[in-house]
């Protein structure tokens, strides 16, 4: 408690502070993200990616109150819904656009301060990833952002101007960057798309002040290394393992934790006999070396396309007594899984949407597959679809509640196989057929977060890729896929205050901050950002 | 890297991919179902334009993407549409000059509307003939109700069921009996037997209860014969206004 009313004057004290102050960002203020909640300083809100906010500004009783802003919408309408979560550091709101654009605006006003968009070729190869951007990392005075032609770019955080441009890979064999950067002290962590053709995925670290590469993490054994013999004899059309989310961080264990993406070709197996390795996967690698220190691996051999790079959520909680540090994570796959993160061991899972691919996960959370569930030439119809119980969106974790919240799609789909083995630029080795419309629908779930128990639901109309932002306000906010924001009770789950944004909230990833004594909601709608505040 | 030239084109592949594809709304034999009937297309738009169609799809009606597939599968499938050309089509069934006295005689423009004459509470028809095959349209002749269209599109492939029927009812208790024209999360807009539109708040209602298998058009399974339909089909397929 003391520490909380130590936040409350720290909050008293910057509101004070009228001006923008975009410079020093450290690596200490990071570390302690959590006590300076009127800043919105990295995707998740802090190296635990619990999405939560201590800001209590907006709460249960005053929510239906809360009316917009302001509206930003990009001059530049791309192929996809912005999909960026924003990252706010004294007063700027750092966001990207379709396809790899970064805008600084004034989080107060709207006003746009730059935009920076990068020369991208002609002819771009984004097999099975979006043409959009997921966001930005901010460290001391500089942006780091990953473009769809993969490269790796900072940026001057006052002016947008390039400081170093790195080119993490070739985009002519599918290489992409899409996610959001995770920066720790020095060094920008960063993941690869493209998983659904050939490549051969990977974690990078890099030199923040250079843009010199400092290690890479391979998600797909080279032939004859250890993992290899999960592939079969010959790995030539195989691969996958696309790393296109944003990892976790755990400083006391110097441990980064980040997810892989599946095998490639998605829905034929037939050529990769084995397990895999290290795809649908999440890693924990050495911050200092990229060294694999364990992998826990929740579908082995995917033939569905259930990429398991959602946000792994870092939470600590007693069981049986005793104090763990705990990963959960809601995978594409259906299964809400909970990992003790010092060791990788297996500590609880659960379906938390309907799943029928698996009978369920033995004692070492290795699911035990249903008989005909794999694809066939005529297709096979399974619950969760291709996109999954729950896809990239982050879910949120509330300490007060100790509830998990996860956007859950409650859809199913045939999934067809197709070819064995990737012919660039070809896709997938088979398709789905998913059964949408007036049979699906989705659900804003609260799950007990060390059991995956459902605490309550909220349904929405259609399956829905979105975040959740939970606050020390009592409150969870989310968003349809129709274009609808909105805010829950925490505890029951109980509607507060909608509002339609008018955009898909797919993609959407809502951060939340103060300036001048005033929280502000940033939710993401269609081609729009949108910013809510109290009268 | 350019995309590889295609290999040689395989019509048995094309077929199989349609079969696993297209079939739901064209048809196992590409004469239509819910979609368009396709024979002849590729002739008359080209075979690259229809494998850019199978692969893009077309926005804004119920032609999905398909990005699964490979330029190679795009143009195996429209080489199996091409065989097809040679093979003859099923004999014509029903009359049209017929079906047209009989489409005003059964009053059906009290609801539909053709190249802007007639209601506005069912269907426009106008170029019912370039979306639907013959069987389909029969078919809701017969029950109307039955397997509404449920076109691909929207956002993740949202394909909300077509002409879908609710009831509302209010917290006073006034009742609402609508197709669906338009629905997100927290509202919904139904309209009624008379064309009227009345919007709904979700969290205002009662209750919201969907009301599959209706519809406010009538079944004409016995007010016309096998023979009659068959002519009001033929008719029917003949509306293919440029949109």
């Amino acid at each position: 408690m003391k520490r909380f009313f130590a936040v409350i004057a720290s909050i008293i004290l910057f509101a004070t502070a009228p001006e923008l102050r975009a410079q020093g960002v450290t690596y200490d203020q990071l570390l302690h993200a959590d006590s300076t909640p009127q800043d919105w300083l990295m995707y998740g809100g802090d190296y635990s990616s619990q999405r939560f906010s201590r800001l209590t500004q907006i709460n249960r009783e005053n929510v239906r109150a809360l009316k917009p802003a302001w509206i930003y919408q990009p001059n530049h309408l791309g192929e996809a819904p912005v999909e960026s979560s924003a990252v706010v550091v004294g007063g700027i709101l750092y966001i990207t656009e379709p396809p790899s654009t970064v805008t600084a605006l004034d989080a107060r006003l709207g006003t746009k301060i730059w935009s920076w968009t990068p020369r991208l070729p002609e002819k771009l190869y984004t097999i099975g990833v979006h043409r959009s951007n997921r966001g930005v990392a901010v460290l001391g005075d500089t942006v780091y952002v990953g473009t769809l032609d993969a490269h790796l770019v900072a940026l001057d955080a006052v002016t947008g101007q390039v400081r170093w441009n790195t080119h993490v890979d070739d985009n002519n064999h599918g290489y992409a960057l899409t996610g959001a950067p995770r920066v720790l002290n020095g060094k920008v962590i960063i993941g690869i798309s493209g998983g659904d053709v050939d490549i051969r995925g990977y974690i990078d670290a890099y030199d923040a002040k250079t843009g010199r590469r400092l290690w890479r993490s391979f998600t797909i054994p080279a032939p004859g290394d250890p993992g290899s013999e999960t592939w079969g004899k010959d790995m030539n059309g195989l691969g996958g393992g696309g790393t296109w989310g944003t990892g976790s961080f755990d400083p006391d264990l110097n441990l980064v934790y980040w997810g892989t993406g599946n095998p490639a070709p998605d829905y034929n197996g037939s050529q990769r006999p084995g397990d895999n390795l290290y795809t649908d996967c999440v890693v924990a690698l050495d911050a200092d070396t990229g060294r694999m220190k364990w992998y826990f691996q929740f579908t082995p051999h995917d033939t569905h396309d259930w990429d398991s790079i959602q946000v792994p959520v870092l939470l600590d909680a007693l069981i049986d007594g005793k104090p763990r540090k705990l990963l959960a994570l809601a995978n594409r796959n259906g299964f809400y899984y909970v990992l003790d993160r010092v060791t990788g061991a297996f500590v609880a899972g659960t379906p938390f949407v309907t799943e029928t691919w698996a009978k369920g996960l033995d004692q070492n959370g290795r699911p035990i597959p249903n008989p005909h569930s794999e694809p066939t030439r005529e297709g096979t119809l399974n619950f969760p679809d291709g996109h999954g119980g729950t896809n990239w969106n982050s879910p949120s974790y509330s300490p007060l509640t100790k509830m998990f919240y996860v956007s859950s799609r409650e859809i199913s789909a045939y999934t067809v196989s197709g070819k064995d083995r990737v012919d660039f630029p070809g896709f997938g080795g088979g398709g789905r057929i998913t059964l949408g419309g007036d049979e699906a629908y989705g659900a804003i779930r609260a799950l007990d977060a060390v059991t995956g128990k459902r605490q309550w639901e909220f349904k929405t109309l259609a399956p829905t890729e979105v975040s959740t932002l939970a606050t020390a306000g009592g409150l969870v906010f989310s968003g349809s896929d129709e274009g609808n924001f909105f805010a829950l009770d925490a505890l029951t789950g109980k509607l507060l205050w909608d509002f339609t944004v008018g955009g898909t909230e797919s993609g959407s990833n809502f951060v939340t901050y103060e300036l001048r004594g005033k929280q502000y909601l940033v939710a993401a709608s269609g081609n729009a950002f949108v910013a809510f505040t109290l009268p | 890297m350019p995309a590889a030239p295609l290999g040689p084109l395989d019509p048995a592949q094309g077929k199989l991919l349609f079969s696993q594809n297209c079939v739901n709304c064209h048809g196992v034999d590409a004469t239509g179902e819910e979609g368009p009937n396709l024979h002849g297309v590729p002739a008359a738009l080209g075979d690259a334009a229809v494998a850019g169609i199978i692969r893009r799809g077309i926005p804004g009606t119920g032609m999905p993407n398909s990005y699964t597939l490979s330029e190679q599968d795009a143009a195996n499938i429209v080489a199996w549409l091409r065989s097809l050309d040679s093979a003859p089509l099923p004999p014509a069934i029903g009359d049209a000059p017929k079906g047209e006295a009989l489409y005003t005689s059964a009053g059906c423009s009290a609801c539909h509307m053709i190249n802007g004459f007639g209601g506005d509470i069912g269907p426009d028809l106008s170029r019912i003939g370039a979306g639907r095959g013959a069987a389909n349209l029969k078919a809701r002749l017969i029950d109307p109700g039955a397997n509404l269209p449920k076109p691909a599109g929207g956002f993740y492939g949202n394909n909300f069921t077509q002409y879908l029927m609710f009831r509302a009812v209010e917290k006073d208790g006034h009742s609402t009996e609508g197709i669906r024209v338009g629905e997100d999360s927290f509202s919904i807009i139904l309209k009624d037997a008379q064309g009227k539109l009345h919007g709904f708040r979700k969290p205002d209602l009662r209750s919201l209860e969907k009301e599959p298998g209706k519809s406010f058009m009538p079944s004409f399974k016995d007010t016309l014969s096998s023979a009659q339909m068959d002519d009001l089909v033929a008719y029917l397929v003949t509306l293919k206004a440029a949109p």
